[in-house]
């Protein structure tokens, strides 16, 4: 059978919020701007990247997410994410590692609503004419630097985005543990580009994916969104099978 | 109805005790049964680094290897994976040629263009540009065979004039198939006169939807060979055993398996969005047969071929009914039925289910065209 990820779900949650309760309502963000950089991943480390209920994909992957609100329920927020590609079982998903989101409301409600495991800096998306970026820095060192290289127009309707599994620390039946919360946000594409991908920077320790090496660009793609986070249906037992662990609210 | 039996060769870990070897020559017994059994056509796919899903990375020498062990079965060469940096295409009409030579004129030519990132970016191959170049490949390969000399210059490739030997033993040439697991693809099938070669697990109204579409389309086609090679092949899944709930309840483990795979793979629409590939094809097909626990599923869904014989003719004739021609099993996924059960199932399909279906339609339904004048004459 597949391989199974191997890591540890307590070291996975260094940056895993603790949500005192699932029971969230849906909330749509109008406008967003998105970039997605997907990237091959070094395969020696891809089982340590993920929990026992997720595969790896063949070929392992990453993708490097900014996203911009300039208005909206949440106000104006950019929030860069690092994720795994993965499935569970057979659903194709992708595990947040670590997000940076700008101060505000939009930090809090992510976290605490949808389990993004995010600590608050000042990640910067860039829209250029021949391009469009994502930046982090810590301090004075760039993190992560990301880029869709040379746009051109592709349909809506061409672009799948997977849904995200973040580890999460939840409290349930009266015991706090790790989670894998299932967040499968609706985008409703208003227009959207696709590129070449590139990432000139990335700092795997500051990404808490230890050893996670982006060897081979795959493609990257710019959006205009309406993005609706989704009321949480489904958490999975991040040691299990996801088939078997996976838990309907 | 014909039937076939339809290969992805699939390997389990941990790849050791020369377990590739064993699946191999597992396969090759499964294809002599199958050929004492009467079945029509042994299928082979072309995959690459689809780790446990498919080790059939060089189908046309497993193929060959299936011709020179068995006298009547045809075999199918589906689907040559029509994208230079998988096949020259050039190369691609000697294999086809060879393999027609050394099986007597027994090879089904299938044509296809990958639908994986897993395969196409391992290759470096763009997946904007697969269904350009699947079609210059199934407009010239025929031009390769039947002409003495030959040369072209396109999109693809180009080749100044010279004489692609040998010539398929088949004349005019070997029927023509397409892989079709997107919709609308059987109608690239139908206005090609080619023969649809479905990879797709769909239920009996969709595929009767798929067969009229195709049926009507091809009464027009511009055939890209020198015949119109009118069929449609369905693809299922194939466990019969003599106790229905035994047969469903293993023959589920198959099904589970086999989609639990496929769900692993990255399809091009995943993480390569574009026109080109409007839907994940396959892979998301099989996911639905992948529902439920591989080995706990004791239901079988609409049009699966698992259970006792006679729940496998009831659901065959709802195939026929829809218009199919030929179904081709895939009889095991990383090894989860046992040798002697995979064989035993083949035998009691041979002799309970088989004598149910009359193989009465021709190998093509349309004479062979006037043929190019330097195609020799010969073959059957």
């Amino acid at each position: 059978m597949p391989i199974n990820g191997n890591a540890d779900p307590a070291l996975l949650t260094r940056y895993a919020p603790t949500m005192s309760s699932l029971d969230t309502e849906s909330l749509t963000l109008p406008d967003v701007k998105v970039l997605q950089v997907i990237y091959e991943i070094d395969d020696s480390v891809m089982a340590e990247l993920l929990p026992p209920a997720l595969h790896p994909t063949i070929p392992p992957t990453i993708h490097v997410i900014g996203m911009r609100a300039e208005d909206g329920p949440l106000g104006p927020f950019t929030i860069a994410i690092v994720r795994v590609g993965c499935r569970a079982a057979v659903r194709p998903r992708g595990l947040p590692t670590r997000a940076v989101c700008t101060e505000g409301e939009a930090a809090t409600a992510l976290t605490e609503r949808w389990g993004f495991p995010i600590t608050v800096g000042e990640p910067a998306l860039r829209e250029r004419y021949d391009r469009q970026s994502i930046e982090v820095n810590d301090g004075n060192v760039t993190v992560l630097s990301a880029q869709l290289v040379d746009p051109v127009p592709i349909g809506n309707g061409d672009l799948l985005y997977t849904a995200g599994m973040h580890v999460a620390n939840v409290e349930r039946d009266g015991e706090t543990k790790p989670w894998l919360v299932q967040v499968d946000p609706d985008f409703e594409v208003s227009r959207a580009d696709r590129g070449s991908a590139q990432i000139d920077a990335f700092d795997s320790n500051f990404w808490d994916a230890p050893d996670l090496r982006p060897v081979y660009p795959i493609v990257a793609s710019y959006t205009t969104a309406n993005i609706t986070l989704p009321k949480i249906r489904y958490i999975c037992d991040p040691m299990q099978p996801a088939i078997s662990g996976t838990v309907a609210l | 109805m014909k039937f076939g039996i339809f290969y992805e060769i699939s390997v389990p870990r941990p790849w050791e005790n020369d377990i590739e070897h064993e699946v191999y020559h597992r396969c090759l017994e499964q294809v002599r049964v199958a050929d004492e059994m009467g079945f029509h056509s042994v299928w082979a796919v072309e995959h690459h680094f689809l780790e446990e899903y498919s080790h059939c990375s060089a189908p046309e020498l497993f193929l060959t290897a299936c011709a020179m062990q068995t006298k009547q079965i045809r075999v199918g060469h589906g689907i040559v994976v029509c994208v230079p940096q998988f096949n020259h295409p050039i190369r691609a009409a000697e294999r086809a040629a060879v393999l027609d030579i050394l099986s007597d004129g027994r090879l089904e030519f299938g044509t296809g263009r990958s639908a994986t990132w897993t395969e196409l970016g391992g290759m470096d191959a763009n997946p904007d540009e697969t269904k350009e170049t699947w079609d210059e490949y199934t407009r010239t390969i025929p031009q390769m065979w039947t002409n003495e000399r030959y040369g072209y210059e396109g999109r693809a490739f180009r080749m100044p004039t010279r004489a692609v030997l040998p010539k398929p033993y088949q004349k005019p040439h070997p029927p023509m198939w397409v892989a079709v697991s997107s919709p609308g693809t059987e109608i690239d099938a139908a206005e090609r006169g080619m023969g649809s070669l479905g990879l797709t697990f769909g239920g009996f109204a969709e595929q009767e939807e798929k067969v009229n579409r195709y049926r009507t389309r091809i009464q027009d086609c511009e055939p890209a060979g020198l015949f119109v090679n009118e069929r449609v092949a369905t693809v299922n899944f194939l466990y019969c055993h003599p106790d229905n709930e035994t047969g469903i309840k293993v023959g589920s483990r198959l099904t589970g398996s086999f989609g639990y795979l496929a769900a692993q793979l990255l399809p091009v629409r995943e993480v390569h969005p574009t026109r080109s590939y409007p839907n994940p094809g396959l892979l998301a097909a099989t996911r639905q047969q992948a529902a439920q626990n591989p080995g706990e599923g004791v239901s079988a869904p609409e049009g699966v071929c698992i259970g006792n014989p006679d729940r496998l003719v009831e659901e065959i004739k709802k195939w026929e009914s829809c218009g199919v021609d030929q179904i081709n099993f895939l009889l095991n996924a990383l090894e989860t039925i046992p040798q002697e059960q995979v064989l035993d199932s083949l035998r009691l399909f041979g002799e309970q289910v088989m004598p149910h279906f009359v193989d009465d339609k021709p190998a093509t339904t349309s004479e062979p065209r006037e043929l190019a004048a330097t195609a020799a004459a010969g073959g059957d």
